[in-house]
């Protein structure tokens, strides 16, 4: 459970994780609209209540979620204390010099719900949707983006080749520290200092090294005729299906009364 | 011009930094197709620069090339000759940049600008070719270095060249998959008349080539079928190279008086020739 990271994709074969990529982000941006326009704490309590219903169904399991929410306790309760004691209204409670208001109460449950569908929503998202899908479905997303010259192929591309030589780059790191280590550096040592210097001199080995391999991987690409042309076999791999056009017709209906009931 | 080779006329090739000391110096040499090429040398002999030149990652400061009857000077025509002549560099890692096996072979094929079906129809034969299939679904970075070169060459036949030149592609793999990516060389050129151009520093490397081109400080030195260019043993000590056991050992049973084939160029050929007198 420790080596869990956030949002972490786990592998699941849910009614979720089959939904194609861009249906699970058009719901996510539909939610965030939905959460960001409205105040009115049962609505939010039902998407709330949603995004619990969908995290059943991934079977994903609340276990992690709340684990993951866990993380980020601290900041929902200094979120909730604040919002709580700084807004004006019929004082409920005294204590001390700092008075807890009735409004204050309920923009704080307002903004805790908010928190808790955003960020349970983006884990569900990234929990049932492995990288590789979700950089397709952005990339598709934002193609409509090369009529005004933005060159979302080229861009994504740059995105994917620096996610895949993450774990590369790490191993490389650490073969210069266990490097420097072997010569007597220090990197946990008592004084701060050195070890920052430490730490700086992985630097540059480093960058020099990512400069060399830049050169190679871009002679590698160019050899096989590299010209920024779209990912077709990847993007034909996605295909929306009956229940992802319900899915995004339901969320959208959502987000209807949503905007309904907040603004009439 | 011949239409079916790789020729070069006159080349020699400067790089702007530093000394004025070509990398290669007037190189004239042709690459029939279906060959089996080796080509030899110690580092700073111009062998990567020599490989670079076949696919224009780098022009040559004089002379000509001839790709297949095209000048390589020709900038319209740099997709077809990337097409003809496919290269793969020594660091398997730095040639994968794809998140799955099955697109990092695609990769190639779709930069052609071909079909689906057709990138589908290549993927599943360079797949098959290389013994790869149950790695399609894989993350290419967590592989071992010989399966990652592996993938780095089908990536590269997928899009169906006619000359591979490869740069040192065994110097970083361990001798077992060292082994297995001659074999499949080997393979790909007897079975599928694939020119095979093989550059390295290890004559062992280079067990399956029909002709020899030693290269020493920018020149062509020797060339020759194998057994012809290590018979000269003081000329390759003289650049620092030795001839492998193999050929030592016919050099020795032939200063013997035991008279070889000149057609043996493997082990079990040497064995049977032995045994037959």
């Amino acid at each position: 459970m420790k080596d869990m990271k956030l949002g972490q994709y786990i592998h699941g074969n849910s009614t979720i994780h089959l939904l194609d990529p861009r249906t699970k982000i058009v719901c996510c941006t539909l939610a965030v609209i939905a959460v960001l326009i409205s105040y009115q704490w049962y609505y939010l309590l039902l998407l709330a209540a949603l995004v619990m219903i969908g995290i059943k169904c991934s079977g994903v399991g609340f276990k992690l979620i709340f684990h993951n929410l866990r993380s980020i306790r601290y900041f929902l309760l200094v979120s909730f204390v604040f919002q709580a004691i700084l807004t004006t209204g019929q004082p409920v409670w005294h204590i001390g010099i700092i008075t807890v208001t009735d409004k204050g109460l309920i923009l704080g449950t307002v903004n805790l719900l908010r928190l808790i569908i955003l960020f349970f929503g983006s884990f569900l998202l990234l929990m049932t949707t492995t990288p590789m899908k979700l950089a397709t479905g952005i990339e598709y997303l934002l193609l409509p983006l090369n009529k005004i010259k933005v060159p979302v192929q080229s861009l994504s591309t740059v995105l994917n080749i620096s996610f895949r030589f993450i774990p590369t780059l790490i191993e490389e790191a650490n073969n210069i520290k266990d490097a420097q280590i072997s010569r007597g550096a220090q990197f946990n040592g008592p004084k701060i200092i050195l070890n920052v210097k430490n730490y700086l001199a992985i630097l540059i080995p480093m960058l020099a090294s990512s400069l060399i391999r830049a050169e190679n991987v871009a002679e590698a690409m160019d050899s096989r005729c590299y010209s920024g042309h779209p990912n077709k076999v990847r993007m034909s791999s996605l295909r929306l299906k009956g229940i992802d056009v319900i899915v995004i017709c339901f969320m959208l209906i959502i987000l209807m009364i949503g905007i309904f009931v907040c603004f009439f | 011009m011949d239409k079916h080779a790789i020729e070069l006329i006159n080349v020699t090739k400067k790089y702007q930094c530093g000394d004025d000391i070509p990398a290669l110096k007037d190189i004239t040499l042709t690459i029939r197709q279906g060959e089996y090429i080796g080509i030899l040398g110690m580092n700073g002999s111009g062998k990567s620069t020599l490989a670079r030149l076949f696919n224009s990652l780098v022009k040559p400061s004089a002379g000509k090339i001839y790709i297949n009857g095209m000048d390589l000077d020709s900038p319209e025509k740099l997709t077809e000759i990337r097409q003809l002549v496919g290269i793969v560099f020594q660091n398997p890692d730095d040639q994968l940049v794809c998140p799955v096996v099955e697109e990092e072979i695609a990769f190639g094929p779709e930069n052609l600008g071909l079909p689906v079906s057709e990138v589908n129809n290549r993927l599943t034969w360079a797949l098959q070719i290389m013994n790869l299939e149950e790695l399609k679904y894989h993350a290419p970075h967590f592989l071992s270095g010989g399966q990652k070169q592996k993938v780095a060459l089908a990536s590269v036949l997928a899009m169906l060249p006619k000359y591979l030149i490869l740069d040192e592609p065994t110097s970083m793999l361990d001798p077992t998959s060292r082994y297995e990516l001659l074999e499949h060389l080997r393979k790909i050129n007897s079975r599928n008349g694939i020119t095979v151009v093989l550059i390295s520093h290890n004559p062992e490397d280079l067990f399956y080539a029909d002709r020899l081109i030693v290269l020493d400080h920018g020149s062509i030195y020797l060339q020759g079928n194998p057994r012809e260019v290590y018979a000269e043993v003081e000329k390759l000590a003289a650049i620092g190279l030795e001839p492998p056991d193999f050929y030592q050992l016919i050099v020795r049973l032939e200063e013997n008086g035991h008279k070889i084939d000149d057609n043996i160029n493997t082990i079990p050929e040497l064995v049977e020739c032995i045994c037959r007198k």
